[in-house]
């Protein structure tokens, strides 16, 4: 792991640790509803927690906003190029259309991110919350890891590809 | 399968299996339409009066600015076929360009390949002029060997081939354009690599040198037309040396090769995505493997509480 | 037409009971404002510059300007990103180790909000070595107090 990635992970990390708190809580204003207050659009500003931010540079953030029950984390990937740029929209748009089978994804990014999880109290009753910041700490690296090999795939292809058919010139 | 094949392989697939019912003495009845790549149409049907003999006819999109190259196309294609028995020329089918007659009876095995190739003769006339323009303006002395002689070939709607000859080469230049994004810039990428190939590997020094950019090329500057998706257009130029047209066999492979390097390149570009699909796939699999370890098995609470018993063996019950 | 259907009703409702973040904010005796402040940030910078990083960081965790509106606490926050981002990697833990309870909160505070915004997000990485000796020192705690702490900087 690189030396600038461990922190940050470990940021997220604790940060998760400390959010994921989350108690059961009815709707204040409709009843027999139990919405994630973070996705509420007016809610009562007593329900959401101060929101953090935890950025590594300018491309790579993680934005995290609490709230009673409920918990959203949007992830920015890294995107240098216009083929990483493809490949994160590709890799997320596939992530997001399987978003039933992750329960903790969130369909849509939040604006200015690559992908969003929603993690609400029904998840960490159901799940171990130690193990769900795993998955997104797992998530994140291997993200990268992906996108850059992915990368490299494609350049290697290309190339042999192009060496291939020059090579049927060569008499 | 890396390189694609210049031959059709259906239209030789089907007349082979039409040669052997015809030698059993049970000829085919077929009418059979039979796609290749850019917008080109081969149609095999019976000749109305005699099952032996078969109408192979193609329509493709080049057809037009090919016959426009030069005279002589039908002659020049007849000539490609001319040394094998029991193919002639037939009066073309309407809606096709260009027909074929088969005849069963005297039709040697070797020939299945050569109809088969069709398509790519076609596309060689052009070629074929150049290659003839090139030993002409090799023999006249300095000076007034140019020629500003371009061929043209449409064979997409918005893509062109040009060839143009001059006294020691010829330049081919593949018009393109992308309409999808995501191919844009994937084939930036495989554009790119075929630029920096020879450069890099020194066994492939003596291939054709390949350009690439975003204008057109001085060369045919004057014969493509300026005008819409200006800015989305994409020009490759591979530079052919004498070495690469000596002979027949190596005008006819170096030929091949260029008529099918846009669908070599868009074949590659598309199997690179379906690679990233798969393997996306596998990593969404990973990922969720990785989810389900954060379930807390019930079931485990479930044996928990059947399992508790009393000192005696008895279950307890709530 | 606007989309009726859409209306916040709620909104034009006094009785409705809904907090706004306005709502949330502890009510300060006086206000803060650029002026009464640019004292103790020409402090700040007096310390960070003569290198006395231990005393700049005191400084600038005790007391914040809770009570100051946003373009003043701006000001603040940049001189505070400035002196975080000057001290050199091996000196963070020795400041963090003489840091009040008090101080370590609000210096989260500064943490989470300078990687909000873009002159912080390139010094992600200091102030990430910050965020990570902060959590080897003391652990979760300071993060759960941010979270639910009303007096935002």
């Amino acid at each position: 792991m690189s030396q600038s990635l461990r922190p940050y992970l470990t940021a997220v990390r604790f940060s998760l640790q400390a959010a994921l708190t989350l108690s059961n809580f009815s709707s204040q204003v409709v009843e027999r509803h139990n919405r994630p207050e973070v996705e509420v659009e007016h809610t009562s500003a007593e329900l959401l927690f101060a929101p953090m931010h935890i950025s590594r540079n300018e491309h790579e953030q993680v934005l995290i906003e609490p709230s009673v029950n409920s918990v959203r984390v949007s992830i920015k990937v890294k995107q240098a190029d216009e083929i990483e740029q493809i490949l994160v929209h590709k890799f997320t748009r596939f992530l997001e259309q399987r978003a039933e089978a992750f329960y903790v994804l969130r369909r849509v990014p939040v604006q200015g991110f690559s992908i969003s999880f929603l993690i609400t109290n029904r998840h960490t009753e159901t799940m171990s919350g130690a193990k769900l910041v795993d998955f997104i700490i797992e998530f994140m690296e291997e993200v990268d890891k992906e996108i850059s090999e992915m990368k490299l795939f494609l350049n290697a292809r290309a190339r042999f590809v192009a060496e291939a058919y020059l090579g049927e010139f060569v008499y | 399968m890396l390189h694609l094949r210049p031959h059709n392989l259906l239209v030789q697939k089907t007349l082979s299996e039409a040669l052997e019912a015809n030698t059993n003495g049970t000829p085919l009845t077929l009418d059979r339409i039979v796609s290749d790549f850019d917008y080109t149409t081969l149609h095999i049907s019976n000749a109305p009066e005699n099952k032996g003999v078969l109408w192979l006819s193609i329509r493709t999109k080049a057809w037009q600015s090919i016959s426009q190259c030069g005279s002589g196309l039908v002659e020049f294609i007849l000539t490609k076929y001319s040394g094998l028995g029991g193919v002639s020329a037939a009066r073309t089918e309407p809606g096709y360009d260009f027909t074929l007659q088969v005849d069963l009876s005297a039709l040697q095995p070797d020939a299945i390949v050569q109809l088969s190739l069709l398509k790519v003769i076609i596309m060689s006339f052009p070629f074929q002029l150049a290659f003839d323009k090139v030993a002409q303006l090799m023999q006249l002395p300095e000076g007034s060997n140019s020629t500003d002689e371009v061929h043209k070939i449409q064979y997409r709607d918005d893509e062109n081939i040009f060839i143009k000859p001059s006294n020691d080469r010829i330049t081919v230049i593949f018009e393109t354009f992308f309409q999808d994004e995501t191919d844009k810039v994937f084939g930036k990428v495989f554009l790119q690599e075929f630029v920096d190939a020879r450069k890099r590997n020194r066994s492939i020094q003596s291939a054709p040198q390949v350009l690439f950019s975003h204008e057109a090329p001085l060369e045919i500057s004057r014969v493509v037309n300026q005008g819409r998706s200006e800015r989305s257009k994409r020009f490759i130029t591979f530079v052919l040396f004498p070495r690469h047209f000596q002979t027949p066999e190596l005008q006819f492979s170096s030929v091949c090769h260029l008529a099918l390097f846009r669908n070599y390149f868009h074949y590659h570009i598309k199997c690179s995505k379906a690679f990233m699909h798969t393997r996306m796939r596998y990593r969404v699999d990973s990922f969720i493997k990785v989810l389900n370890r954060a379930k807390v098995d019930e079931e485990d609470d479930a044996q928990g509480d059947a399992s508790r018993r009393t000192i005696s063996g008895r279950k307890m019950v709530y | 037409m606007e989309d009726w259907r859409r209306i916040d009703i709620d909104a034009f409702d006094p009785d409705s009971g809904r907090l706004t973040l306005e709502d949330m904010r502890p009510p300060y005796g006086s206000h803060v404002s650029l002026q009464e402040l640019q004292p103790k940030i020409s402090q700040l910078r007096s310390a960070a510059a003569s290198g006395d990083f231990k005393t700049a960081v005191q400084i600038a965790m005790s007391d914040p300007p809770y009570s100051a509106d946003d373009a003043t606490k701006f000001q603040y926050l940049l001189a505070v990103l400035e002196v975080l981002t000057q001290v050199r990697q091996h000196d963070i833990s020795t400041i963090l180790g003489q840091l009040s309870l008090e101080q370590q909160d609000v210096l989260v505070k500064y943490l989470y909000k300078c990687m909000s915004i873009p002159e912080g997000q390139k010094q992600g990485g200091i102030l990430l070595s910050w965020f990570e000796k902060l959590t080897q020192e003391f652990g979760v705690g300071p993060i759960v107090r941010y979270l639910s702490d009303k007096n935002t900087v």
